[in-house]
C-alpha cells in the first residue's frame, strides 16, 4: 500500500483522533509526573514547592522501609505467580477428561474471578478471624494449634497470598483449559501409539503445546500481583508491623497519609521501571525466539 | 471404577475449596450475631433478615449503590462508544501499523494506577472536583478505553472482510459500513465488552478510594465503613458484601465465555 493511499484511507480517521488523545494524555501525564517527582511538592503546603533534582530517588534507595517493601513485592509476586501457575496447571491436567457437568464446573470456577476484590478480602479476613474464624476451627478439628493468621508478622503476608491464590488460580485454570481445548489432539495420539507413557505424553507433548498460554497467563498474573492493593488494604493495611507493606501500598501511604506526593510519585516511577524490567526479563525467558510465535 | 470415584472426590474437593468461602459469607449474612460467631460453627439455623435491614437503613450504603450504578454504566458506555470507533479503524489497518498501535495501547495498562491517580487527585483538589461524579466517570473511561479497544478489535476481526468489501462496492461510506454492518454483526461482542467494563468498574477499589468524596463514594469504598465503625460488624458486612457481588456474579455468568478472552485481551480465545 502506498503512502498516499494510506494517508487518504478514511478508516484512519476512526482511530487516529483517539490514539492521538491517548498519546497526548500519556505524554502530558508522564512529563507532569516527572516534574512533580523532581520537586518537593506536598499537599500540606501546595504552591511552595521547589526544585530538588533527584533527591526523591536518592531518598528511595536510602529508605529502609521502601527497600523492605520492594523486597516484599518481589517475594509476593514470585510466590503468587509460581503457585497459581503450578496449581492451575495441575487442576487443568486433572480435569482433562470428559465428565458430566464440565460446563457447570467451568461456570463455578468463574465466581472467584468476578467477585469484587474488596469482598474477597473481607471474606478471607472473616475466615481468618482468630477467635471465631473457619480457618482456626478447621485447624482445631485436625488437632493443630491456632494460628494468628493476620496478626502475626511472620504469617500475615502468606495469609494474603492464600486469598490471592484462591481468587486467581481459577483464572489460570480457565485460560489454560481454553488453550488445551483448542490444541490439536493428533500429536498426543501419535505419541501414545508410539508407546510413550502417559507422563511422557504430558511432559514432552502436552506441556510444550501449552507453553504460550502458560507464558501469557504468567505475565498477566505477574503484572497484577506487583500492583496488588485491595487485598492488602482490606486484610492487613500493610500491618502488622509493616510486615505486609508492598511497594504499591507504601506509595499509597506516602501520598495519602503523609501527603508527600513528590516522593510517592518517585516511588511509583521506580515501581513502573521495575515492573517493565521484570516483564521484559520474563518475556525474553518465556518467549526466547522473539518475533516468532 | 475406583479411579473414577477418586476423580469425583477430587472434583468435589476442588469445588468445595472454590465455593466454600463464598457460601460462608452468604450464609453468615442470614445469621444472627450469636450464630455467626458460634464455635463450633452453626450449620443449621433459622435465617434472619436483620442484617439486610441494617444495611438498607444505612443511607451511605444506598447512595453508594446509586453512585456505583451511575458511574459504572456511564463510564463503560463512554468507553465502548469511543473504543468501538477506534477498534473499527484499527481492525482495517495493515498488520504492522496495527501491531504498533496495539502495543502502545497495551503498554498503557502496565503502569500502576498510582502513577495517574496522584496527579489526578492533585489537580482535582485544586479545581474542587473531588466530590463530583464526572471526575470518576472520566477516570474510569480513561482506564476502560484502552481495554475496550483491544477487546473490540478481536471481535471485529471475527467479522468476514467480505461484508465490508461488499458494502463498499455498493457505495456505502466508511461510517455507514461501521454503523450498519460492523456494529450489528459484532453486537454480541459489544455487549460483552460493555458488561466486562461495568464489571471492572463496579469492582474497582483503588481509584475509587482516592478520587471519591463523601457524595460520590462507590460500593467497595463504602463497605469499608463497616470495618472501622464500632469495630467490625460482620453481620451487616456480609450482607453488604452479598449485595455488592451478587449483581456482578449474575452479569459474569451471562458473559462467561468472554471473560477469559477479555482478561487476556483476546490473546487466548475462550
Amino acid at each position: 500500500m502506498s503512502t498516499v493511499a494510506t494517508a487518504s484511507d478514511p478508516t484512519r480517521h476512526f482511530f487516529q483522533p483517539i490514539i492521538v488523545c491517548l498519546t497526548v494524555a500519556s505524554v502530558a501525564l508522564t512529563l507532569f509526573v516527572i516534574w512533580i517527582s523532581l520537586h518537593d511538592l506536598s499537599l500540606m503546603r501546595a504552591g511552595r514547592e521547589k526544585f530538588v533534582g533527584l533527591d526523591n530517588y536518592v531518598r528511595f534507595f536510602g529508605d529502609p522501609r521502601a527497600m523492605a517493601a520492594l523486597w516484599r513485592t518481589v517475594l509476593f509476586t514470585t510466590l503468587a505467580t509460581v503457585i497459581e501457575i503450578a496449581l492451575g496447571l495441575a487442576v487443568v491436567l486433572f480435569l482433562d477428561r470428559d465428565f458430566a457437568m464440565k460446563r457447570l464446573v467451568r461456570t463455578l470456577l468463574l465466581v472467584p474471578i468476578i467477585m469484587t476484590p474488596v469482598v474477597v478480602g473481607l471474606t478471607w479476613r472473616f475466615l481468618f478471624d482468630p477467635a471465631s474464624g473457619m480457618a482456626n476451627y478447621l485447624l482445631s478439628l485436625a488437632g493443630i494449634s491456632q494460628v494468628d493468621w493476620l496478626g502475626s508478622p511472620q504469617v500475615a503476608l502468606f495469609s494474603v497470598l492464600i486469598a490471592d491464590i484462591w481468587q486467581w488460580t481459577p483464572f489460570v485454570i480457565l485460560l489454560v483449559m481454553a488453550a488445551l481445548e483448542s490444541a490439536p489432539t493428533d500429536p498426543l495420539d501419535a505419541a501414545r501409539v508410539d508407546g510413550a507413557r502417559e507422563w511422557q505424553v504430558t511432559w514432552y507433548v502436552l506441556l510444550p503445546m501449552l507453553r504460550r498460554a502458560l507464558a501469557i497467563v504468567a505475565l498477566i498474573r505477574a503484572i497484577d500481583s506487583i500492583k496488588a492493593f485491595d487485598l492488602f488494604y482490606i486484610m492487613t493495611r500493610g500491618g502488622p508491623a509493616l510486615s505486609t507493606e508492598t511497594l504499591n501500598y507504601y506509595g499509597y501511604i506516602v501520598a495519602f497519609t503523609n501527603f508527600d506526593i513528590s516522593y510517592a510519585l518517585a516511588i511509583a516511577i521506580i515501581l513502573t521501571i521495575f515492573t517493565n524490567v521484570a516483564l521484559l526479563t520474563m518475556y525474553s525467558v518465556l518467549f526466547p525466539k522473539a518475533g516468532e510465535r | 471404577m475406583a479411579r473414577r470415584a477418586l476423580f469425583y472426590v477430587g472434583l468435589l474437593l476442588l469445588l468445595l475449596a472454590v465455593l466454600f468461602p463464598l457460601y460462608w459469607v452468604v450464609v453468615t449474612s442470614f445469621k444472627t450475631t450469636r450464630d455467626a460467631f458460634a464455635i463450633p460453627p452453626v450449620w443449621l439455623f433459622s435465617p434472619t433478615l436483620e442484617n439486610y435491614r441494617t444495611v438498607f437503613a444505612n443511607r451511605g450504603f444506598l447512595s453508594a449503590f446509586a453512585n456505583s450504578f451511575i458511574i459504572s454504566i456511564l463510564s463503560s458506555a463512554l468507553a465502548v462508544a469511543i473504543g468501538s470507533i477506534a477498534a473499527y479503524g484499527l481492525a482495517q489497518q495493515p498488520a504492522a501499523l496495527r501491531r504498533s498501535k496495539e502495543k502502545f495501547i497495551l503498554s498503557l495498562r502496565i503502569a500502576p494506577a498510582l502513577l495517574f491517580v496522584i496527579p489526578m487527585y492533585y489537580l482535582a483538589t485544586r479545581i474542587g472536583a473531588l466530590n463530583q461524579h464526572w471526575l470518576l466517570i472520566a477516570a474510569y473511561a480513561f482506564v476502560n478505553v484502552p481495554f475496550a479497544i483491544s477487546l473490540l478489535i478481536t471481535f471485529f476481526d471475527d467479522i468476514p472482510k467480505e461484508l465490508r468489501d461488499a458494502a463498499r462496492v455498493d457505495g456505502a461510506r466508511e461510517f455507514s459500513v461501521f454503523w450498519h454492518v460492523y456494529l450489528p454483526a459484532a453486537r454480541g461482542g459489544i455487549v460483552a465488552t460493555l458488561i466486562l467494563c461495568v464489571l471492572f468498574t463496579w469492582n474497582e477499589f483503588f481509584v475509587a478510594l482516592v478520587l471519591t468524596g463523601r457524595n460520590t463514594q462507590t460500593l467497595p469504598v463504602s463497605i469499608t465503613s463497616f470495618l472501622t465503625f464500632q469495630g467490625i460488624q460482620w453481620g451487616a458486612l456480609t450482607a453488604a458484601a452479598t449485595l455488592i457481588m451478587l449483581p456482578m456474579i449474575v452479569l459474569g455468568v451471562l458473559v462467561q465465555g468472554q471473560i477469559v478472552r477479555g482478561m487476556t485481551l483476546g490473546s487466548v480465545k475462550g
